[in-house]
């Protein structure tokens, strides 16, 4: 898995985690447990939006396929 | 060769078509399209004409790039040929549409005729995986397109891989080139998530290969799903109306395909603070519940102890007023014989000794007489 591919899927988890925090009838081990959750994928996301860079490859197509 | 003798018919066909070779191998012929004619689906017939010649040709549908009508303008790579039974006609080997008015309308008849085979529907658009991971780029690697693709596409986003197929974006091989990269990367897909084909604005001319039908069917076709922007705001091609999403601009490209960095950051400090303005509130919540459900329990605690402490006083005062120091404070006195209590006389014997309890202090005593 790429590291972008990984920050879509991070943004995806987060969106549930705030979901999961918007809906009702949490109980509060479950809660903290989220919150853990999410702020994990805060700084990974953070971390990603600093340290990752773009890549281009140049490709020559050497017969039609 | 041509002597007074006089050749053959074949040998004199033979002789003018060495001589067709020799002087015209290959010749470029613009003119009108008239008398256009397609038949058994394999063969096309059609002559070139001007204000005061008419030329005929003759080739395959497999030269057609797209529907023609007559009174287009054409460029025609072509050969004289002389046929030994039909005559003279001139064999095509490419056609290119000559002219704005010919070039809109070639567009005209191919969207018309794609669109009945359904290849514009909306219902055949995918959504664009966002953001991306790994983009497949198709465009000619010296052109503005090239850089202004780049050059916005990492202004605003990281972690990208792009691979880039450099190809011509105009002229006559353009569009092979464009149908053979679209391929390399349907074959190699590797986990691509968008195809971008992407040219900046030009005449109808330098445009026309995305508006014939192999680029069209090609990009219709890709199983990696499509982004295409070709030209200016005013241009809309073909490929373009066949990929899953259009862009106005390559520019424009970059902006669809990824989000703008600074404004993702800001949203990811908006969840942060969500994620811990949102859990303070449960914590303070469950803290006021456990709070009232404290003070529930020492209320309902209070309430038992006072109804038992009101038990207890009530039985105290039963026990005290049967309490024995009571009866003898009131003059009686309690006989035991031997630690027992004495209820009769008929349990004594005369020397008996009996212990009498009065309120203050006690006796010891003998009996001296027994009366039923």
């Amino acid at each position: 898995m790429s590291d972008s591919k990984s920050y879509r899927i991070l943004n995806e988890e987060l969106e549930e985690v705030i979901q999961k925090l918007q809906s009702e009838g949490l109980d509060v081990d479950e809660v903290v447990k989220e919150y853990q959750k999410g702020i994990n994928l805060v700084e990974t996301m953070e971390k990603y939006l600093k340290s990752a860079k773009n890549k281009i490859t140049k490709i020559k197509p050497s017969k039609p396929a | 060769m041509f002597d007074d003798q006089g050749v053959t018919v074949s040998e004199f066909v033979e002789a003018l078509n060495q001589a067709f070779e020799t002087v015209f191998p290959i010749v470029n012929i613009v003119g009108e399209l008239a008398n256009f004619r397609v038949s058994k689906n394999k063969w096309v017939y059609f002559d070139l004409k001007d204000e005061y010649s008419s030329l005929k040709f003759f080739g395959s549908v497999f030269q057609l790039k797209g529907p023609l009508e007559d009174g287009m303008m054409l460029k025609v790579t072509s050969s004289p040929h002389l046929h030994n039974n039909y005559g003279f006609s001139m064999q095509i080997h490419n056609i290119e549409l000559v002219g704005e008015g010919t070039l809109r309308r070639a567009a005209e008849l191919l969207q018309i005729k794609l669109t009945k085979e359904g290849i514009f529907d909306m219902d055949r658009k995918r959504d664009l995986p966002y953001p991306p991971s790994k983009i497949a780029l198709i465009t000619s690697g010296q052109s503005a397109a090239y850089h202004d693709f780049v050059k916005i596409i990492n202004s605003r986003w990281r972690g990208l891989e792009i691979s880039f197929i450099d190809v011509q974006v105009q002229g006559e091989i353009a569009p092979s080139q464009i149908v053979q990269a679209l391929n390399y990367f349907n074959v190699h897909s590797d986990n691509i998530d968008v195809l971008v084909l992407t040219r900046g604005g030009g005449s109808p001319e330098d445009l026309a290969a995305f508006n014939t039908e192999e680029v069209t069917r090609a990009v219709a076709a890709s199983k990696i799903p499509t982004l295409v922007a070709i030209g200016h705001e005013i241009d809309i091609s073909l490929a373009e109306l066949a990929a899953d999403k259009r862009a106005s601009t390559p520019s424009h490209a970059a902006e669809v395909l990824v989000p703008d960095i600074r404004v993702v950051e800001t949203n990811i400090k908006n969840s942060r603070n969500y994620l811990n303005v949102r859990t303070k509130e449960y914590i303070n919540l469950v803290a006021q519940e456990l709070m009232q459900q404290s003070k529930d329990l020492y209320s309902l605690t209070s309430d038992i102890l006072a109804d038992f402490t009101s038990l207890v006083t009530h039985r105290m005062e039963i026990l005290r007023a049967y309490n024995p120091e009571a009866i003898l404070n009131r003059g009686y006195s309690v006989v035991r014989k031997e630690g027992k209590v004495v209820r009769s006389s008929a349990i004594l014997k005369l020397n008996d000794i009996l212990d009498i309890s009065l309120a203050k202090g006690s006796v010891s005593s003998q009996v001296k007489g027994i009366k039923s």
